[in-house]
């Protein structure tokens, strides 16, 4: 059990990085249908490349600490390469193996930014 | 294990499973599940089309359902009962056949505590038709603000749909009253009821309601996925336009248009699930033989309240009156809470259980939902206790 709520995801959870707002940033919003979570996450772009990304919303501690990493990795990306990434890379940053249910949770963040 | 545990192979081959999400299924008994199979194996075919023998069979069986459930619900007549495939449907079924009496400016009463199925079909109408939703409110004790009726109840009214047993509070609203009160307002008002978690739990008998028309799910009372019902009064019923047409419901077709069959088959268009509606035989003799669950669900209830009450930064949304209470561990979200019980074999439902409006007055986005059934133990109280001492030990909380 301590393996899911391993420490960099409730450090994650309870101390996000990357949570705020980017004035005029380009925005997009997606909700887990399961439980009605919504993330909204903003972008400044430079040149077609990711320079700095926030997210606002609440949620659980997979899809907090999910968004939260996956920030950090996209800063220096281009969008269309965001776009490309695969759910599983969100696992392996979070280190963890998640159940069908629980995938769909971490995997918010991502679906938010396909929808830019 | 206890004599009825072991009736459900479920529970026979997962014996630490603690199931607390009867909310949103009944586990099935064995004797339901073998009636499905007699079905499936030995009278495998259609109803009401061959007159060769196996075909005969299955059309007795299917209306023998029918008749044990008018029975069962105490419904005045076996037509007054309408295979649907699960409350949804009922209620929609009653929201789209009686859509030219609502008029603009007209108004459809629901409450805050309603399920989804019992409050996007009103939305719908009352859109479609230029008419107006109001609510009952709930109070602080999870129980609807009734008196209220009296200011919301008028002869716009046209519509009064309500639940008999809220799926997140657990509340048992008081639908003789409620109805009493709302008829005596306005006599042409239709109540319809969403009875999904009532029937499974308690006696249900529509003839001493007073509503209209009642809904409710067969998985939801032990019994197979994918059959409901809908009980109406027969001279509603008879009135009520049909919302799928095509075979099986029509009395003649011609070039041009077509009739109507009669009420039970009017509503019953294209091929129900057959070997579902006669599997809930077996749900129904289940229940008439163990008898119904709800003091003891209350019971169960009841001490998990006490015993979450001195745990710290536990919120707790129950009104105590039936086997369901909702929970938020404060700073956790629902679904962490949700996995980390499943983790030691505790099954819960986490989110809003389909109930956006209601977690909105209660101020919280999701919470954790303990529903019981007739399996459930006092000993289950304590696996639940351990498990939310183990989200404050992981959160910290």
């Amino acid at each position: 059990m301590d393996d899911l709520y391993r420490e960099i995801i409730l450090d994650r959870y309870e101390n996000p990085k990357n949570r705020g707002k980017l004035k005029d940033g380009k925005e997009a919003l997606e909700a887990n249908l399961m439980c009605g979570d919504k993330i909204k996450i903003s972008v400044k772009m430079v040149k077609g490349v990711i320079e700095d990304a926030k997210f606002e919303g609440g949620g659980c501690a997979i899809s907090m600490a999910g968004v939260d990493l996956l920030l950090d990795k996209i800063k220096g990306m281009k969008l269309s390469e965001v776009k490309k990434m695969k759910g599983a890379e969100i696992e392996k940053m979070m280190g963890v193996e998640l159940t069908a249910a629980r995938k769909r949770c971490a995997y918010l963040g991502l679906e938010v930014l396909k929808k830019m | 294990m206890n004599k009825i545990k072991n009736q459900f192979p479920v529970l026979e081959k997962n014996k630490d499973l603690v199931y607390l999400d009867s909310g949103a299924s009944c586990l099935k008994p064995k004797k339901v599940i073998e009636k499905l199979l007699e079905y499936y194996r030995k009278y495998p075919v259609n109803i009401h089309r061959g007159v060769y023998e196996m075909s005969s069979k299955a059309s007795e069986e299917y209306e023998r359902s029918r008749e044990m459930v008018a029975e069962f619900i105490g419904a005045g007549e076996s037509e007054e009962i309408i295979f649907t495939s699960g409350t949804t449907e009922g209620i929609n079924m009653v929201a789209r056949g009686f859509e030219k009496r609502i008029k603009k400016g007209d108004e459809i009463l629901v409450s805050e505590l309603e399920h989804h199925s019992n409050l996007v079909p009103w939305q719908e109408l009352a859109k479609r038709r230029g008419a107006r939703l109001k609510y009952i409110k709930i109070k602080r004790n999870f129980k609807l603000n009734i008196s209220d009726l009296d200011t919301l109840v008028s002869e716009k009214t046209k519509i009064l749909a309500i639940a008999q047993v809220s799926n997140v509070l657990g509340t048992v609203n008081p639908i003789k009253e409620i109805v009493r009160k709302a008829k005596k307002i306005n006599p042409g008002i239709l109540v319809v009821v969403d009875g999904a978690q009532a029937v499974g739990h308690m006696e249900v008998k529509v003839n001493e309601l007073g509503a209209d028309f009642y809904a409710f799910s067969g998985h939801k009372m032990y019994g197979p996925m994918g059959v409901g019902v809908l009980w109406g009064k027969k001279k509603l019923l008879e009135e009520m336009e049909p919302i799928n047409f095509g075979g099986g419901m029509i009395s003649e077709v011609g070039r041009d248009g077509s009739s109507w069959a009669k009420i039970p088959e009017k509503f019953e268009a294209g091929t129900r699930a057959v070997g579902e509606v006669i599997g809930l035989q077996e749900a129904i003799l289940f229940l008439k033989k163990e008898g119904f669950s709800l003091d003891k669900e209350k019971r169960i209830i009841r001490k998990l309240k006490s015993k979450l009450s001195q745990l710290e930064g536990v919120k707790i949304f129950s009104a105590l009156e039936s086997g369901i209470l909702s929970l938020v561990v404060l700073g956790v979200h629902s679904h962490d809470v949700a996995e980390i019980l499943n983790r030691k074999g505790v099954a819960v439902r986490s989110g809003h259980h389909c109930a956006q409006v209601l977690h909105k007055v209660l101020g919280v986005e999701s919470s954790v939902r303990i529903s019981l059934g007739i399996y459930n133990e006092e000993e289950d109280v304590d696996k639940i206790i351990e498990g939310i001492k183990e989200v404050k030990r992981i959160f910290k909380k």
